[in-house]
């Protein structure tokens, strides 16, 4: 890869915490921040120079420290194109270097920033434990994890968009009704608008219905070269397009928590892919909650901003329908599969395109888009945002 | 005031100026000296950009309810909060433009409305902690 090199570094001073001798005690965070700052000063890059470009951090071995690609980029306000976490202990460095100079080659992103910082020797300092967002500025006022969070995205999108619970209630019961043609899935017994409305209030106005049912579960993908692949199959499924985008409107600190970052994602995985939105034969979108199928629907371009309620009453949604939405069922009604969730949606894409999806099967099903949401963000909504268009021959 | 059995946020280096102003019934929020740029929550350097040169500035403590949830279950935080249900969390945007999560007081839960008008009220937890908390502002 001789078109990819190494343009700029930075390190800070090292310190062993004795606080006795003069030395600083800091956290792994304050380090991402001072390394950040040095290399920006080494360059003489700006923040914003970075923005859309690709970033790789690191996981540290001490679980205390576990900090996360989605809380790296939120505590330092960077909002890449391309985001990927390295867990390969001492060889966390040379595993980033790989995948960014694999994104570069490939023409993906045209800088790629590796940062990586632990502490140690400061395991027991104050503000060492990660996610202090949450311990401090969220859970001492009774947040409830993402329940609570997606409940005010789906209040002020009601309040904005004029979405009614019957809207929500459509998404719930169609996608039960393709659990229960779906073998493998948990929930199977069919839903009625009745029981959608009168499931309980977990947080106003987020309903049971409305969440996602945790399993246990695993699943495998495997990507081989095209020529390698004729071995195995004979009906391999191309990925035709992909986008991402993290951290969204990174610096804004009054962002409209009625959107994603869908929008971005989706917007490169149809351009790469020379394809439309009706070009899609299919739509299998995250489906953490219901508001999130709706969100993705406009973002994703199947009708405009807002328009998500008025769509979803006039379209049909389900394998025989207009825009089959999450045909296996999703997160809702097949399961969530803890931090596998998002497996479900691109094996069921496969499984449609290879015509493999029983009595489920959607006509001509040959292209389809699938999208992934990740890491809910303080005042926003979801850090990490995917889309994915996959094809047959 | 004793047995506050919540969560309560841990004091850090960082953020011991925040909690000393709440305990003095004052809201303040970080400042970048290099872009001005205001944010919440605090953090070791400026999310516009990346410096490490914040302080901290005392805000209006007057905002408006952007979003809001009624919790009526306890999942995933402390069961003290059981007592508390049917209770208003809320992401309150504040005059000076930047978005906290906390909870709407002093008013029922029902009556809590998008864009309401509110301000901030401190309530003591402990010796050190004063959580900012948000009622209907005086009209
Ligand atoms: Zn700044």
């Amino acid at each position: 890869m001789k078109d990819v090199v190494i343009s700029g570094y930075s390190e800070t001073p090292f310190s062993r915490a004795r606080v006795d001798k003069g030395e600083p005690r800091l956290t792994a965070e304050e380090y991402y921040a001072w390394a950040l700052e040095l290399l920006l000063q080494n360059t003489g890059l700006e923040k914003k120079d970075l923005k859309g470009q690709g970033v790789g951090v690191i996981g540290s071995e001490w679980p205390h420290s576990e900090i996360w690609s989605a809380e790296v980029v939120q505590n330092l306000g960077l909002e890449p194109k391309f985001l990927v976490r390295a867990d390969h202990g001492g060889a966390n460095a040379a595993a980033l270097l790989v995948q960014g100079a694999f994104a570069i080659h490939a023409g993906f992103v045209e800088h790629f920033l590796l940062i990586g910082a632990d502490a140690p020797l400061s395991i027991t300092a104050p503000g060492s434990r990660t996610w202090r967002y949450e311990e401090d500025y969220m859970k001492p006022f009774g947040t409830m994890g993402p329940n609570s969070m997606i409940a005010m995205v789906m209040r002020r999108y009601m309040h904005q968009h004029n979405a009614k619970p019957e809207h929500f209630g459509k998404i719930s019961i169609t996608q039960r009704q393709h659990a229960s043609l779906n073998p493998n899935a948990y929930l199977k017994k069919p839903l009625t608008m009745e029981e959608y409305l009168n499931s309980r209030l977990i947080s106003d106005p987020l309903r049971l219905l409305d969440i996602c049912i945790w399993v246990n579960g695993g699943f495998a993908l495997l990507l081989s070269r095209r020529d390698r692949a004729k071995e195995i199959t004979d009906k391999p499924v191309s990925i035709l397009g992909f986008g991402e985008w993290h951290n969204p409107e990174a610096e804004n600190q009054l962002k409209d928590i009625t959107t994603t970052g869908i929008k971005i994602a989706a917007e490169q995985a149809y351009k790469m892919a020379g394809k439309r939105p009706s070009d899609m034969k299919f739509f299998q979108p995250y489906d953490d909650y219901t508001v999130a199928v709706l969100m993705q629907l406009e973002e994703a371009g199947f009708c405009s901003k807002g328009e998500g309620g008025r769509f979803i009453e006039q379209t049909d949604i389900s394998h025989r329908g207009d825009l089959p939405v999450n045909t296996s069922g999703g997160q809702l009604s097949a399961g969530q599969a803890g931090m596998a969730g998002g497996f479900l949606h691109i094996v069921e894409a496969v499984r449609q395109i290879r015509g493999e999806a029983g009595e489920r099967q959607v006509k001509d099903a040959n292209i389809g888009l699938v999208t992934a949401l990740g890491g809910l963000a303080f005042g926003g909504t979801f850090i990490h945002n995917y889309a994915i268009i996959l094809g047959g021959e | 005031m004793t047995g506050y059995a919540k969560p309560l946020p841990e004091i850090t280096d960082l953020t011991k100026p925040l909690w000393e102003a709440s305990k003095r019934g004052e809201l303040v929020i970080q400042k970048c000296k290099k872009c001005s740029h205001m944010q919440w929550y605090p953090r070791h350097s400026c999310v516009n950009c990346a410096s490490r040169e914040m302080e901290w500035i005392k805000v209006s403590g007057k905002g408006r309810v952007y979003s809001f949830t009624i919790a009526r279950q306890v999942i995933g935080n402390s069961p003290e909060f059981q007592k508390d249900i049917p209770f208003v969390v809320a992401e309150i945007d504040l005059e000076e433009g930047v978005r906290l999560y906390s909870n709407v007081v002093g008013v029922n839960p029902d009556d809590v409305k998008i864009g309401m008008q509110v301000e901030v009220t401190f309530e003591e937890c402990t010796p050190e902690i004063s959580l900012p908390k948000f009622k209907p502002a005086k009209t």
